[in-house]
């Protein structure tokens, strides 16, 4: 209805913004590391050059060579096809715990925010009681009490970090609450439903974004941590956080499986750091000048 | 110009911000212990050559061309030590924004100590000169002022403050930038004058940086004029103000509605001066239908606010704290009429708008709109009222949402209602921004890429969109140029004479409105103090308030009042 | 103020208490027998009963978070199931070793400000720039990364410092002290240094910062008085809420450095599922936290006399 009367398409919106995030150096090559982690992530089986769970326990533990690239580690598996193949499962986890907390953030921060002042008090005790916990000591309990899974990271994740969304929607919602636009809906009689989705949530949705993308490295740093500890990504299948451990085990005589298994780590996370803040500079104009 | 020797002197001087020509070879004189208006509107370029003058542009700025002496100094050439010995004893300012002027983290007398880094005297010798700075400007109890923070002080209080930070140090030159702009006209009309007794003690030149008119000619000797970077015209006021030498001068002096003496039908505007017709009294009585029940209707309205309780409230016993914003209100509006309620800021009259439209949780009393009390019918009753009635609050860009296109946005009362059905949205939002002269190009605007005069129409053709019977409106011209402000006014005089509107204008402003009102409602403190035909009131004010609020806002007599 | 002080400890006390009541919830679903898990199956079932017992396994929850609360007010958290001493004891020796991290880490972390207010003040220059991209990376990096990195360098090749253990003797601890304290604390200097840049950017362009200039007051008086001191309380405020991220970094950093601590002994206790162990654990530091972030909010009321009537 309503909308059909902008001819600007929000298509053309997109492409200007990723014009923008490109116009800097940093910028054009954290775009192009997101893009890989996500083709790889969806491509990771076929482009492996190796059954990543293969064992071969004649090739254990060999450096780089032109047969494998980034060496094998102590079952003879290959290294870049382990890690390739790992992508998937922090590809997998970043986007569905961070949209989840995302959809729970913003219902919840909305709520808190419209409704009356005890139902608004109650659930930033909730939101602060979950922000003491550290993330760790959650995801320990977490684990010991429903076993290390896929699920249960995506549990931790989502729970651990849907307070802080919640807390930034109810903030901007709320000093929003009493803006003049606002105030008009209210005397042309809009509902409350109204309010919130067409004009709140435009307004709201971009800095929430913003903090999403940048807890990408967040969640793919939980994945790591827990495997690391063996309470994650169960063996044999390959995670980031999995290949560190295997690797941290032979440090001393071959470095080359942690030296490798940390750099995808370090690309993906600083590229969605670095075009978070981009993206913040961008789209907020206190900063922009 | 004048016989004093010169203080400032700014020859050719340009100020580029990258492309853009701020300052375009500006030339201008101050003479010693004189005082200088520098009037323009927004965008004129007078704020950027004021901070020049004090080596405060922002870092993007850039001064391409011409040369500005201090007593003969060279101020380009200034180191950052030069500046900073210069500023405070040569030159000193006044901000604009008395709210922000001041460190929230440090108590007043602490950053009155700082400034004082001319004096080699020890820490009490240096609070005895704040004190008496502050006993200066008639600060009420200055002492006690001197241990408080600003959050403490009211925004008059502030500007006092800063005003007394500014003669410390007995400056040659005080630059005021829109010094009294963001204050009440009451108290304008206060600081203006102290700004003028203290010149005279101190015998220092001023710098008055201001938009108004009327200021700069009860305040100032000699007065130039800016526009987009250039100085118009310069003199002493009374040849500038008596006999313009410039159009653009003679323009802004004759749309100025603050000095159009008779109430007027249309205003003259910057293009067109010609506009300007003179009131009607015949015309406008028979636009408004006398005979019949008043419109809305106001009677006895109480609204009283009330802050909730916190925890450490209900365990320490606090009483709930209770406001009364507005005290037994009554006023009557018949259909066609327009009625202009003038009050300062805090005096409740925003808040009765509110009520009206129950976005305030009314009190006791009757809003009794076409026959029915708006204040016993449920919000879902209330709902066919909302089409009969409009609302235009004071932010003309911040009262439209951001994030929507302003063909939308216009419309929005049409699909909230319901009756949007069938109809094609387009060129409903063309036909409604047509109605208040814009064209079709503005449907996929968003607010922020308008001005505040083309984003005031939008909120016009919004409030029209259902044909309401009564508009009311937050300061329909607060925060527009003057010259933009006639445009507004013309607007609405015409739209009310075509669609039989009832108009509500809520203002602190009666420069403008006493041309647009029928009938004038003073309120102060909460209370309905006066209220009369425009005329009477303008003529023969009864209540005290009254009269003082005449004589800031109209012929105010800076000097003697 | 003083109102506003006691409202904020009531609320910490709270959170303390709903935290515990959470974690007793959720035992409520572990799959199968705690007494079960705990003895291993070839356990009697007269032992089990009386582990269940002791541990108030038969009460419903309600009465077992009453027996746990009375506990703490009496000093008793329990006793380890492995090698029955008691919890407090426990905690009481591994708690000093977590609590020397965290510290490290927050006074390394403070190396942010000087960064972030150079980089503010001269703004795109190149040490905004190149400091700018660091801290996002340090920010971004996950610490169990930047520790392996660590490790393998400083450690292994280098052989500069050891990377296991928390060593015995003053000389010995600092030095088991640096890689773990780096690991983490990298990551903090980086977002100390990003928020005291912004915050001081958006200080340096306020109103009262130009009329501070405008009366001539020497740069040095204004970047202290009137651009930190208006900037850093909403820092301190932010690293107070922080602390628990710190937490959960120390806790991996510990296993990863195999340094006692807090951490190291949750995280063999959640694995030998050691309720008691991990009921202390749990306690202490959400304690730590909710103290934490309450004196930062204290400090920044008293620091931000805005606020201070607003309590």
């Amino acid at each position: 209805m309503a909308q059909g009367i902008s001819t600007l398409s929000r298509g053309a919106r997109a492409g200007s913004l990723l014009r923008a995030l490109c116009k800097t150096p940093l910028g054009a090559i954290s775009v192009v590391i997101v893009l890989t982690f996500f083709a790889v992530g969806i491509t990771a089986d076929v482009i492996a050059p190796y059954d990543p769970v293969k064992l071969d326990i004649r090739a254990k533990l060999q450096g780089p060579s032109a047969e494998h690239w980034l060496g094998t580690d102590q079952l003879g598996r290959d290294v870049l096809s382990r890690l390739l193949v790992g992508t998937k499962v922090a590809c997998f986890l970043a986007v569905t715990s961070v949209s989840i907390a995302l959809v729970v953030g913003i219902v919840l921060g909305m709520l808190a925010a419209f409704t009356n002042r005890w139902i608004d008090w109650s659930m930033l005790l909730i939101f602060d009681t979950v922000r003491s916990f550290p993330t760790i000591m959650f995801a320990l309990t977490v684990v010991a009490l429903f076993g290390p899974s896929v699920n249960s990271i995506i549990a931790i994740v989502v729970i651990s970090t849907f307070p802080s969304y919640a807390r930034l929607v109810r903030t901007q919602v709320m000093s929003l609450r009493n803006a003049e636009f606002i105030e008009a809906q209210r005397a042309m009689g809009a509902s409350t439903a109204r309010i919130l989705l067409r004009h709140m949530l435009p307004n709201v949705i971009g800095p929430v974004l913003i903090v999403a993308s940048m807890d990408i490295p967040l969640v793919i740093g939980v994945e790591a941590g827990l495997s690391f500890l063996g309470l994650g990504v169960r063996p044999p299948t390959p995670s980031w956080g999995t290949i560190l451990n295997d690797g941290f085990s032979f440090i001393r005589n071959t470095p080359w499986i942690v030296i490798a298994g940390g750099l995808p780590l370090i690309f993906t996370t600083v590229a969605f750091t670095t075009l978070g803040e981009r993206l913040r500079d961008i789209l907020d104009p206190k900063l922009r000048k | 110009m004048s016989t004093q020797p010169l203080l400032v002197d700014i020859r050719n001087l340009t100020i580029r911000f990258g492309a853009v020509e701020a300052v375009r070879s500006v030339t201008m004189q101050v003479g010693a212990g004189r005082i200088m208006g520098l009037v323009g509107e927004s965008g004129s370029g007078k704020s950027t050559l004021a901070n020049a003058i004090i080596g405060l542009l922002p870092p993007a700025a850039e001064i391409t061309q011409g040369s500005m002496t201090f007593e003969g100094r060279d101020l380009l050439s200034f180191s950052n030590r030069d500046w900073q010995r210069f500023r405070g004893q040569g030159v000193s300012y006044v901000s604009q924004d008395p709210m922000s002027a001041l460190n929230p983290a440090l108590r007043i007398g602490e950053q009155m100590l700082d400034i004082q880094h001319w004096n080699d005297g020890g820490r009490p010798e240096k609070m005895q000169v704040a004190l008496n700075a502050l006993k200066q400007v008639k600060m009420p109890q200055a002492k006690a002022r001197l241990g408080m923070y600003p959050h403490e002080l009211s925004g008059g209080q502030k500007q006092r403050v800063c005003i007394a930070m500014a003669i410390m140090a007995r400056p040659k030159l005080l630059i005021a930038d829109e010094a009294t702009t963001a204050l009440d006209a009451t108290l304008e009309v206060e600081i203006v004058k102290l700004l003028k007794e203290l010149q005279r003690d101190i015998g220092c030149a001023m710098l008055f940086v201001t938009h108004h008119l009327t200021v700069v000619e009860e305040l100032c000797e000699d007065v130039t004029v800016m526009y987009h970077g250039d100085i118009r015209e310069s003199g002493t006021v009374q040849d500038v103000f008596s006999t313009p030498s410039e159009a653009y001068t003679r323009n802004l002096l004759s749309c100025d509605p603050s000095r159009i003496e008779e109430k007027c039908r249309r205003l003259p505007i910057m293009s067109d001066l010609g506009l300007k017709s003179i009131a009607d009294p015949e015309r406008d009585a028979a636009r408004i239908d006398q005979t019949a029940k008043p419109l809305l209707s106001i009677r006895n309205l109480d609204v009283t606010f009330r802050k909730p309780r916190s925890i450490t409230d209900l365990i320490s016993g606090t009483p709930e704290r209770r406001v009364e914003a507005v005290k037994s209100a009554s006023i009557d509006i018949s259909p066609g009429e327009t009625v202009a309620l003038i009050g300062e800021s805090g005096s409740g009259k925003s808040t009765l708008a509110r009520a009206v439209f129950r976005l305030v949780p009314a009190g006791r009393g009757e809003i009794e709109f076409d026959g029915t009390d708006l204040l016993s019918i449920s919000q879902r009753e209330m709902r066919p009222f909302r089409n009969e009635m409009a609302m235009m609050l004071q932010d003309p860009i911040g009262s439209l949402s951001p994030r929507m296109p302003v063909g939308t946005s216009v419309i929005e009362p049409l699909i909230i209602s319901g009756q949007s059905k069938g109809k094609d949205l387009r060129s409903e939002a063309i036909k409604l921004l047509e109605l208040v002269g814009l064209d079709e190009g503005f449907v996929n605007r968003y607010p922020h890429e308008m001005s505040g005069g083309q984003a005031r129409r939008v909120g016009v053709a919004r409030a029209l969109a259902l044909r309401p019977k009564l508009v009311i409106a937050d300061e329909p011209t607060a925060g527009l140029d003057v010259s933009i402000q006639g445009e507004i006014f013309n607007l609405l005089a015409e739209l009310r004479e075509t669609m039989s509107l009832s108009i509500l204008i809520i203002t602190h402003n009666l420069h403008v409105v006493r041309h647009l009102a029928d009938r004038m409602v003073i309120m102060y403190h909460g209370e309905i103090v006066e209220t009369g035909p425009t005329e009477d009131v303008v003529s023969a004010p009864q209540h005290s308030y009254t009269k003082v609020l005449l004589a800031a806002n109209l012929h105010a007599k800076f000097g003697t009042g | 103020m003083i109102a506003y002080a006691i409202q904020r400890i009531l609320i910490a006390m709270l959170i303390v208490l709903l935290a515990v009541t959470t974690l007793f919830v959720m035992i409520q679903f572990v799959p199968g027998d705690p007494a079960n898990v705990m003895l291993g199956p070839r356990a009697t079932p007269e032992l089990k009963e009386a582990l269940r017992e002791r541990l108030h396994l038969n009460d419903p929850f309600i009465v077992q978070v009453y027996h746990f609360f009375i506990g703490v007010m009496r000093g008793d958290l329990g006793v380890d199931l492995t090698s029955n001493r008691p919890v407090l004891n426990i905690l009481i020796e591994q708690v000093p070793y977590t609590a020397s991290l965290v510290l490290a880490v927050l006074l390394i972390a403070l190396l942010g400000i000087p960064i972030g207010t150079y980089a503010a003040v001269h703004r795109d220059g190149l040490f905004d720039q190149v400091s700018g991209v660091v801290s996002v990376s340090l920010i971004a990096i996950p610490p169990i990364v930047i520790g392996l990195y660590l490790i393998l360098i400083f450690s292994v090749q280098l052989q500069w410092l050891p990377a296991i253990g928390a060593g015995e003797g003053p000389w010995e601890i600092i030095l088991h002290l640096i890689l773990p304290t780096l690991a983490i604390g990298l990551t903090w200097i980086g977002y100390v240094s990003r928020l005291v840049r912004a915050s001081v950017i958006e200080v340096l362009g306020q109103n009262h910062v130009k009329t501070a200039r405008a009366f001539g007051i020497p740069n040095r008086r204004v970047m202290r008085a009137y651009v930190l001191r208006v900037a850093l309380p909403a820092t301190v405020t932010v690293l107070g809420v922080s602390i628990g991220f710190i937490l959960s970094s120390a806790v991996i950093v510990e296993i990863l450095f195999a340094r006692p601590g807090i951490g190291k002994l949750m995280y063999d206790a959640v694995i030998s599922r050691n309720y008691p162990v991990v009921m202390g654990t749990v306690l202490a530091s959400t304690l730590f936290i909710v103290t934490a972030t309450t004196i930062a909010d204290l400090l920044n009321v008293m620091l931000d006399p805005r606020s201070r009537e607003a309590g």
